[in-house]
């Protein structure tokens, strides 16, 4: 094969305008060695796209046990699980309304409340004691404005 | 239809839709499990599957759509490191490595591509696919095609001289 004829094909190569078989010639007179310096480049196309074409997938398609599979069937157990759970161990009857900790006598009620109360804000004021620091930062940070 | 043939038919596009789910999606797990997803995508569907005429075409439209909408979704995110190993035929160490070299080369470079050329590029130059085979798969007409096919050649030959420049200066 000629080498201007190689040249005008690969004008219209670039252009996208070859056909298949016209592709194939391309291929083939690039893929044995020996070709001018100017048209390495397209050497290592063909080169590249020819070698690509040999990457096969390994794993064997599957149709059957498939992960979608289990995914539904999986599903289906869990929902069977929950609903017999529900089932099987709903005695509502046990949950007792009258025993949720009430004090009947109001006096003790007031007292227990007002505690409970106290203790909060004894927390509280222990919690605030430690934030006077705080005011330090203003003090330090004033001066240095006085500065100016 | 059955399994076997249902297997008998994917068999000879099984690795077309590979290497283009590698293409796209550039690591071999996250390729090797788009395959076998549309796969099943494709067993699903069996019984539509006869009245299709070009099966073929049809296949590779679902794996290319398939790839995209992994890619929109950033699936596979945190899988986009190179997983290619190259083979090659020559016999010395010296050359081989060169070889290797130069196809990694042109391997980042089609990489760099946009998501069309690429695929284009894919299904032409590598699939050998004829033009309408490539608009049935590609859902588009044969001159936008053809037009992205020529930007792709051209690119990657510019990138090519680029770069082979660099290597002699």
């Amino acid at each position: 094969m000629e080498l201007d004829k190689i040249e005008k094909l690969l004008e219209r190569y670039d252009e996208g305008e070859t056909s298949l078989a016209e592709e194939k010639v391309l291929r083939d007179y690039f893929l044995q060695n020996s070709v001018p310096a100017h048209l390495k480049t397209y050497q290592m196309m063909f080169r590249f796209s020819s070698q690509q074409a040999n990457e096969k997938l390994e794993e064997k398609p599957k149709v059957r046990h498939s992960r979608k599979n289990w995914h539904t069937w999986s599903s289906i157990a869990a929902i069977l699980v929950v609903a017999l759970g529900i089932f099987f161990f709903n005695d509502s009857e046990r949950m007792n309304y009258n025993d949720l900790g009430t004090i009947s006598d109001e006096e003790m009620a007031y007292e227990k409340t007002k505690e409970t109360l106290a203790m909060i804000s004894q927390i509280m004021n222990e919690g605030k004691s430690d934030l006077v620091y705080l005011k330090e930062f203003n003090n330090t940070s004033n001066k240095i404005i006085e500065l100016d | 239809m059955r399994e076997h043939t249902f297997l008998n038919i994917i068999d000879p596009v099984k690795d077309k839709m590979y290497r283009m789910a590698l293409r796209l999606l550039t690591s071999k797990e996250a390729a090797e499990d788009a395959t076998q997803e549309v796969i099943l995508k494709l067993w699903s569907r069996k019984e539509k599957i006869k009245h299709y005429a070009n099966v073929e075409a049809f296949a590779m439209t679902v794996t290319k759509n398939y790839c995209l909408d992994q890619l929109k979704l950033k699936y596979n995110n945190n899988l986009r490191i190179v997983h290619q190993n190259y083979e090659s035929n020559s016999t010395s160490l010296q050359s081989e490595i060169e070889v290797n070299d130069e196809m990694e080369w042109l391997g980042k470079i089609v990489a760099t591509l946009p998501e069309q050329q690429k695929m284009i590029f894919q299904l032409r130059d590598i699939e050998q696919y004829e033009y309408d085979e490539i608009a049935e798969i590609m859902e588009m007409n044969q001159t936008a095609i053809r037009v992205a096919l020529s930007r792709a050649r051209k690119t990657i030959r510019e990138k090519l001289v680029k770069k082979h420049n660099y290597g002699i200066r």
